[in-house]
């Protein structure tokens, strides 16, 4: 219904590999993108700030895990260990006075380098293996993080965040925080979308779906291994960087701990494995939905006036977000990624019900 | 000369700036003046390569001039055989540039058929698109055929063959290029040499009644039906138009070639035969033209796509589409369509039609026709209510597929619409239909006998019975030869029949018999992708088409068509018997043409055991029929056949 394909014609090969050859797609896109940017005006800065800003830098560094996990298909538990190497050594950069635009250059680089470390690991090992050495590295990384005070100030320090500036400029207003985290999620999704298309992208693919089988075709699964963790892991130093300057303003150990990581992997797993879109839903699911749960349900129970103790008030909301997750799963085990395109589809051969023959 | 009726305003081509050009001179006026517009897209391994109308003729012009190297000029042919490529397009031109005979063939067409053609004129060359074609082509010289020189497009598997006069299109070009180059006025004569009398193409009659006869038409009279059918409504400027017909059809040639060059038309070749429906889509043609069985086609596949689809989807569809359906019956009717139509009409549009449309890339015609044989009223009315204004128009060979159409607004279903400007015609008094217009062919080729029957005193003895309505209208009964008596004396054309039999989609093909007899009897060709699929959803197990054939349960749904046929014919034309056949009529067999039209003599003679069997009473009959394959070996099939009472 929505969807109108006729004429669309490729006269070249760049033509044909399109982002989006379907206008409605393309449309699409361009109201999201004008969403994106008119935000500020139409939406409420507490809720821009509170839910809208972190959104984006958590679909960021979900999107970095995905490309890990999603397309190399390398279970990743020790990415938020990742994502505090790059907020440290930002803020560090910061306070040594180093300007913010390279001090997330250098959280990018630090985290690739860290992350590199953990890629060694998987040369070795797969699957669950993976997952257990992984979730070691995060737990040397905690440990690191509440033992070290060079690094953090200790266990229950907390480190400031020098006041965040872009090319001299110092950006404090509501807006402006807002437009860093909504121009990184927007790079960090076109790289995604273009790498799927690159011989980078496809041989990521081949290497997750069977490394050796890959090797036979000439791909370098360890070179390509590698090449997935330290992109992911540059994703995840940057995300982990603006987050602190951003959204939490300073950066203690806890914000990066192990429970964090398996939080990602759950935003990645529930919005689809490979679906950019999806790690945009999963996000808002995982990130979103127990603050929304809450509130929905307190005013459910205002509403009809019911007396619960406040230990119920706490418990309901969270078993209905956890009873969500598991619904979501077991109606699309691929993710929130794949009900949208389940949903596209169904509009896409309206009014049939298949690609006819 | 019997009621004689003008009808067309009295206009005429050489009125216009088109008096006195040929195809030469049009498509160097595009060159030059439009030379950046697209003339040609062709698929190539998924993408669509274009030809601006200056490269197109620079290319046609190094053809022209290697032809020339090689030979072809007036009086001699280059045979063209393969499905619908540029390249094989830019040959029919360069051919009549060179006032050579440009001879399209059916890419089907067995080596009898190709070597009854290649006998016909002298052969100078053969333009092949293939490996497979090439073979042809060395067959028929294995066959005593001369045909020096063998031109081939796509050069894949040819890397071994040691023929001689055997050379690829690049190097054809390249003597062109020669020719053109140590002959300085070349370029010129080329263009300016071939007068509107010149051979445009030589195309062939179907065929019904014996061989093909050959029909050579002039760039006059190409031209003038372009010009003539443009007047008349059929098309305007630069429509997209997609080349998929056969190229040895005059429709082809007279749309993709000469509407094409003298009205700017964007041709856009498909990739490969079987790849039409999805370049259908991209292309989203502004023009198209089928046969009446291609758009059966396309609505069977609507309606088993709708039968699979989910609930909602289909409640949606039935909804809007029986009341489009309706309103379209009442304006049939020439009634009001219904107060609330228009907003039906829009709500329809956004959420049923248009998504059809667009499924098929149906959404950008404006000019939609079928022609060809008659078309079953529920489809025709079927793609009404879709929005998409399908028309009919009425043509033959001999004079250069455009006699009369439909216009879009003022559609009757018995009716092919008025005769178009330029076109004359008259009804002779034997109700044949006489044309007059200078898109009328001069004559058989070498063939005065036929020719003397078919021209008299100037006009064209059409070989259709029809009749004139008061409003203009043309009506077409079907040939005049195939009208013949029951025994009582009640005159019919089983053509008539055997169409409205075949507005069943399970029917396919039908032969009715009843010349000199006291009754009716038919023998029908299921469809088999309609009957399998209806088998399929009701639970019939069959293992072939003869198998299916002969399932009591379809003929159950074939006796339902028949009761419903005879319930629109008079007492004395009912059908009473029928067979259903254990295999599809076959051009290869030669019981059908190349353009699906029923050879009757050979259809009787094969099936005369069938046709005895209807008539004295037997319940089934042992038939052995002969099969062809595409190969040209033969094989007997053997099978009992069931009779059937309506």
């Amino acid at each position: 219904m929505f969807y109108r394909q006729a004429g669309i014609r490729h006269r070249s090969y760049v033509s044909d590999s399109k982002l989006f050859p379907i206008p409605t797609d393309r449309n699409l896109i361009w109201f999201l993108v004008l969403l994106g940017i008119i935000a500020p005006l139409v939406v409420d800065s507490l809720y821009l700030n509170s839910y809208v800003l972190p959104w984006l830098i958590w679909t960021a560094a979900a999107l970095g895990l995905n490309l890990v996990t999603g397309w190399a298909g390398q279970l990743h538990l020790g990415y938020a260990a990742i994502m505090a190497v790059g907020a440290y050594s930002a803020v560090h950069a910061a306070r040594f006075g180093v300007p913010w635009e390279f001090a997330l250059l250098i959280a990018g680089v630090s985290a690739a380098a860290i992350g590199t470390v953990f890629s060694f690991a998987a040369m070795r090992v797969k699957g669950l293996y993976l997952a257990l050495t992984t979730l070691a590295m995060q737990f040397v990384m905690d440990w690191v993080l509440s033992h070290v005070p060079a690094v953090t100030g200790g266990s229950h320090a907390s480190l400031q965040s020098p006041t965040f500036k872009l090319l001299g400029q110092p950006i404090t207003s509501d807006a402006g925080l807002y437009y860093v985290a909504f121009g990184w999620c927007v790079i960090v999704t076109i790289f995604i979308l273009n790498m799927r298309r690159t011989g980078l992208g496809r041989a990521l693919v081949a290497v997750r779906e069977k490394d050796y089988a890959a090797a036979i075709l000439g791909v370098n699964s360890f070179y390509y291994k590698i090449v997935a963790f330290a992109t992911s892991s540059f994703i995840a130093g940057i995300s982990g960087a603006l987050l602190v300057a951003t959204f939490f303003f300073l950066a203690t150990p806890e914000q990066f701990s192990v429970n964090v990581s398996i939080q990602v992997l759950a935003m990645v797993i529930v919005g689809g494995l490979a679906s950019i879109i999806g790690s945009y839903f999963g996000v808002a699911l995982i990130l979103l939905m127990p603050g929304i749960t809450n509130s929905l349900f307190s005013a459910f129970a205002d509403y009809l006036g019911l007396q619960l103790n406040p230990e119920t008030l706490a418990h309901i909301p969270t078993a209905v977000y956890g009873a969500l997750i598991i619904i979501f799963l077991m109606v699309e085990p691929l993710g929130l990624g794949k009900i949208y395109n389940n949903i596209r589809d169904y509009f896409l051969v309206w009014p049939f019900d298949q690609m006819k023959k | 000369m019997g009621n004689n009726i003008t009808t067309s305003p009295v206009a005429s081509l050489d009125q216009t700036p088109l008096a006195g050009k040929t195809l030469s001179q049009l498509l160097m006026r595009n060159a030059t003046e439009h030379g950046a517009e697209i003339a040609m897209r062709e698929k190539d391994r998924g993408i669509w390569q274009e030809m601006t109308w200056a490269e197109y003729a620079e290319e046609v012009i190094k053809c022209a001039a290697g032809l020339d190297a090689l030979g072809v000029g007036e009086g001699r042919a280059m045979l063209v055989l393969g499905d619908n490529r540029i390249r094989l397009y830019g040959g029919l031109t360069a051919a009549a540039m060179v006032r050579g005979f440009a001879m399209p063939t059916y890419s089907g067409a067995t080596l009898a058929e190709l070597k009854h053609f290649a006998d016909e004129a002298p052969m100078a060359a053969a333009l092949a698109e293939d490996q497979e074609h090439v073979d042809k082509v060395m067959e028929l010289r294995a066959a005593g055929c001369d045909i020096p020189y063998v031109i081939y497009d796509e050069e894949r598997g040819l890397n071994d063959y040691q023929a001689p006069g055997l050379l690829s299109w690049t190097e054809l070009l390249q003597k062109g290029e020669e020719n053109l180059a140590q002959n300085p006025d070349l370029r010129n004569r080329l263009i300016h040499q071939s007068t509107p009398d010149d051979p445009a193409v030589f195309l062939h009659s179907s065929g019904t009644t014996g061989n093909p006869k050959g029909i050579v038409l002039s760039q006059r009279n190409v031209i003038s039906a372009a010009w003539s059918a443009r007047e008349g409504g059929s098309y305007g400027e630069k429509e997209e138009i997609l080349a998929y017909l056969p190229m040895a059809w005059v429709g082809d040639y007279a749309l993709t070639v000469a509407a094409a060059i003298t009205y700017r038309f964007t041709v856009n070749v498909p990739e490969r035969q079987e790849t039409v429906l999805r370049d259908l889509r991209e292309i989203a043609p502004t023009y198209y033209l089928a046969a009446p069985r291609s758009w059966d086609n396309i609505l069977t596949t609507i309606q088993v796509g709708i039968e699979n689809s989910t609930r909602l989807k289909q409640w949606l569809y039935h909804f809007f589409m029986n009341k489009a359906v309706a309103a379209e019956r009442r304006k049939l009717e020439r009634k009001n369509a219904g107060s609330f139509e228009w907003l039906w009409r829009r709500l329809g549009e956004w959420t049923v039609f248009g998504p059809i449309k667009d499924q098929f890339g149906l959404n950008r015609v404006v000019h939609a026709f079928t022609g060809g044989e008659a078309m079953g009223e529920d489809t025709f009315v079927f793609y009404r209510a879709l929005g998409i204004k399908l028309r009919q128009l009425y043509g033959q060979t001999e004079n250069s597929a455009f006699n009369a159409i439909q216009s879009a607004d003022e559609v009757q279903l018995h009716t092919v619409g008025r005769p178009l400007p330029g076109v004359t015609i008259n009804i002779a008094d034997d109700g044949e239909i006489l044309i007059k217009a200078s898109s009328v062919f001069a004559g058989y080729f070498n063939n005065p006998a036929a020719t003397a029957e078919a021209i008299k005193d100037g006009w064209l003895h059409s070989g259709d019975a029809g009749y004139l309505e008061e409003d203009g209208h043309l009506v077409v009964l079907g040939r005049v030869s195939e009208v013949v008596r029951t025994a009582a004396g009640e005159r019919f054309v089983p053509n008539y029949i055997e169409n409205r039999l075949k507005f069943s989609p399970y029917i396919r093909d039908a032969a009715v018999v009843g010349a000199n007899r006291d009754e009716l009897v038919a023998m029908v060709c299921i469809d088999f992708e309609a009957v399998g699929h209806w088998a399929e959803v009701n639970g019939v197990p069959y293992m072939s088409y003869a198998d299916l054939s002969q399932r009591k349960e379809v003929a159950a749904i074939l006796k339902e068509a028949f009761i419903r046929v005879n319930a629109a014919l008079p007492e004395t034309l009912k059908l009473y018997r029928f067979v259903s056949l254990h295999k599809e009529f076959d051009p290869d067999d030669g019981e059908i043409t190349r353009t699906r039209k029923l050879r009757r003599k050979v259809v009787e003679e094969r099936y005369a055991p069938v046709i005895t069997a209807l008539y004295d009473g037997s319940s089934e009959v042992h038939m052995t029929a002969i099969v062809t394959y595409e190969t040209g070996e033969t094989s007997s099939v053997e099978r009992t056949l069931l009779v059937w009472e309506v």
